[in-house]
């Protein structure tokens, strides 16, 4: 989970309003329509204490209330709600019906407790001679009860219908609406490091293009970086080679003229170490170029053309040494580094020749096992020790003990252009657990 | 064979010469392009050793200006940058041959023979290998001045070898360059071609090197030591 979520941030600025608006919506429903709902039923019972005033009775002194028995039955008879009624003469005296009914003097309908439950009880006036008796007509609350929590509902429901959509939107939209930007962050991952041409905008949506732009003057200006040290880099290996390839054709020179046994020593001493320097060179700079931000571009490279155009300098190494430098080429395509590439082989191969033993075999492979490239050297030296696997690939180690005149960079070169490649790089035996096989292993694509 | 050294590095530059001069070549040397252009105009060269890295007028330009004079003077041209765009630019512009500074002196002399080996080649009807000689008008080919017999696809094996001395040629160019139209030669077959020659040369001192997996190269010849 991102630390902020978007959808997070939306629903926690949404959700108290929307809460809000839906209670005063469900308020002002709810009392909107149980009103008229409970007058309706007020005026129910007033018809029924009407009817009943119509049976109130009167003599001289006395009241009563003259209901056949059947009218009463008919009366008391409810679906849901016990009815009550009460006679009261002029005067507030009890006359007949359920004693003990509360009466009001404020109103003609009210709500009052009876026999424990509560009632809603409506009055009416009846004609007692000159004066007026007072029917009061009471039902328990069932009904509006009932009918309140279906409006309650009924005014509730669409209210969290809508809201629930309304999250259910606002969930998908901002995954759709954020869909554009999850784009660009998946072309930015497929990216390799050393690609760094601008996005392209024309396809983004008019909100990302400033995210997009500002991410493309990034790119420029790291490219910019990268062109500067690429051209200081081409600069610095002009400045030492050609001092480098002078002092080289010099002790040559010197060599092939007769000279007295120690200062042909001591040339030859020279001659060696401005190999060494040159080699060196070339590896720091092969070093400095593999880094991430100075690599050049990224194209369609087949390992097996990488062989191929380097095998001729490759077997000349070999010759020298009177190693028997042999090929096995498949097809190889790769995503890379053309002059790249081709460094990290010719360290690979550089190594296993100048380790073999004089008449050992080295062998050059490339091709594809389960559908990536790959590219390997074998050879059947003395090999590498398992302990010593994991350091041979750091920058300037050398197994101790070893013969030979290395810089202990040249794995370390090919790790770093394999990293900067995606590449598996594995040291392992060579065939028969004798020698030292480097695998590279590209990924697919 | 007259040589042109471009070069502005002082000291490879006399480095470059007297081991040239060593091997027999006339060398003149020039640390400026504009004056390069200018000798190759007047003067005949058998080749241009070209550095790119040049004080004003690059390598590159030089190189495009020997091109347009129409002169077909093979151009070595030296470089103290191995960007594969450098490369492909210098032979793009007609370079012959491309060395990455610094460089064994062996190997430039090797490549230097062997352009204008190549150059003398085209048009020349005599092609020479240590004791090798062939005629390739006459289609005869000679060994320590002895005639010698080459069977038809022999011949071609061994022409296209020649043309690439210290270089491998893969099988399949070899295949290429001798079966003819609709013929399917196995690589197996070449290698049959291939031991027959060594069979008939190697008593000469004429190497051909098989290179596992790949395809062969003729060896520079080097006279056995007496």
């Amino acid at each position: 989970m991102p630390a902020r979520s978007l959808r997070a941030h939306l629903l926690r600025l949404l959700l108290p309003p929307i809460a809000a608006l839906l209670a005063v919506g469900a308020v002002v429903g709810y009392y909107s329509s149980i009103e008229p709902a409970n007058e309706a039923y007020d005026q129910a019972l007033s018809d029924i204490a009407a009817a009943i005033a119509a049976h109130v009775r009167t003599d001289d002194t006395d009241y009563r209330l003259d209901l056949p028995p059947e009218v009463e039955t008919a009366l008391r008879t409810d679906r849901y709600d016990k009815m009550f009624y009460r006679v009261l003469s002029p005067s507030g005296a009890h006359i007949a019906g359920d004693d003990k009914l509360p009466v009001s003097e404020r109103s003609t309908a009210y709500d009052a407790r009876f026999r424990g439950e509560a009632v809603r009880i409506v009055t009416a006036p009846a004609p007692c001679g000159n004066l007026t008796c007072t029917v009061l007509v009471a039902e328990t609350m069932v009904k509006r009860t009932r009918l309140a929590r279906e409006f309650l509902i009924s005014s509730l429901l669409p209210g969290i219908l809508i809201a629930l959509a309304t999250l259910v939107l606002l969930w998908f939209g901002v995954g759709r609406g954020l869909g554009p930007l999850a784009r660009l962050s998946e072309e930015l991952k497929a990216r390799s490091p050393r690609d760094l041409r601008p996005i392209d905008a024309a396809g983004a949506p008019e909100e990302t293009r400033p995210l997009v732009s500002a991410l493309n003057g990034l790119l420029d200006e790291v490219a910019l970086a990268a062109r500067n040290q690429q051209r200081f880099i081409a600069n610095a290996a002009h400045q030492l080679r050609t001092p480098l390839a002078g002092l080289q054709a010099h002790t040559e020179l010197a060599l092939a003229q007769p000279l007295p046994e120690s200062i042909r020593t001591q040339i030859e001493q020279v001659h060696q170490a401005t190999m060494r320097t040159a080699r060196l060179a070339n590896q720091l700079l092969a070093l400095a170029r593999a880094e991430p931000g100075a690599r050049g571009s990224s194209s369609d490279v087949n390992l097996r053309g990488v062989v191929e155009a380097e095998a001729d300098g490759w077997v000349h190494q070999a010759l020298e040494r009177d190693v028997d430098l042999g090929f096995e080429l498949g097809s190889a395509p790769v995503q890379g580094d053309a002059l790249l590439l081709r460094e990290a082989l010719a360290n690979l191969v550089h190594n296993a020749i100048q380790y073999s033993n004089n008449g050992g075999r080295v062998t050059v492979r490339t091709g594809q096992r389960d559908g990536q490239s790959f590219a390997e050297v074998e050879d059947d030296g003395p090999g590498i020790a398992p302990q010593e696997r994991e350091r041979v690939l750091e920058r300037f180690y050398r197994v101790p003990g070893t013969r030979g005149t290395g810089s202990g960079l040249g794995l370390a070169i090919v790790r770093e252009i394999a990293g900067g490649h995606g590449a598996r790089m594995e040291l392992t035996e060579g065939a028969g657990a004798r020698g030292c096989r480097v695998a590279l292993t590209f990924p697919h694509g | 064979m007259r040589l042109l050294i471009v070069e502005d590095d002082a000291p490879l530059a006399s480095g470059l010469s007297r081991i040239l001069e060593a091997e027999g070549h006339a060398v003149d040397v020039t640390e400026r392009g504009e004056d390069a252009v200018l000798a190759a105009s007047q003067e005949h060269f058998d080749l241009v050793i070209l550095d790119i890295g040049l004080p004003r007028m690059d390598g590159y330009e030089v190189l495009r200006r020997l091109r347009a004079a129409e002169k077909p003077i093979p151009v070595l041209v030296l470089t103290a940058r191995d960007a594969v765009e450098d490369r492909v630019r210098g032979l793009d512009l007609g370079a012959d041959d491309y060395m990455v500074k610094p460089f064994a002196m062996p190997e430039l002399t090797a490549r230097v023979r062997a352009l204008l080996r190549r150059s003398q080649a085209h048009g020349g009807p005599r092609i020479v290998h240590g004791p090798l000689a062939l005629d390739t008008v006459a289609r005869r080919a000679f060994l320590r001045n002895e005639p010698l017999e080459l069977a038809a696809r022999e011949w071609a094996v061994l022409e296209v070898l020649l043309a690439k001395v210290e270089k491998i040629v893969s099988k399949e160019a070899i295949i290429q360059a001798v079966a003819g139209w609709g013929e399917d030669l196995s690589p197996n077959a070449i290698e049959v071609y291939v031991s027959r020659l060594r069979s008939k040369l190697e008593p000469a001192g004429i190497k051909i090197r098989t290179v596992r997996g790949f395809g062969y190269m003729l060896e520079e010849f080097k006279p056995a030591p007496h």
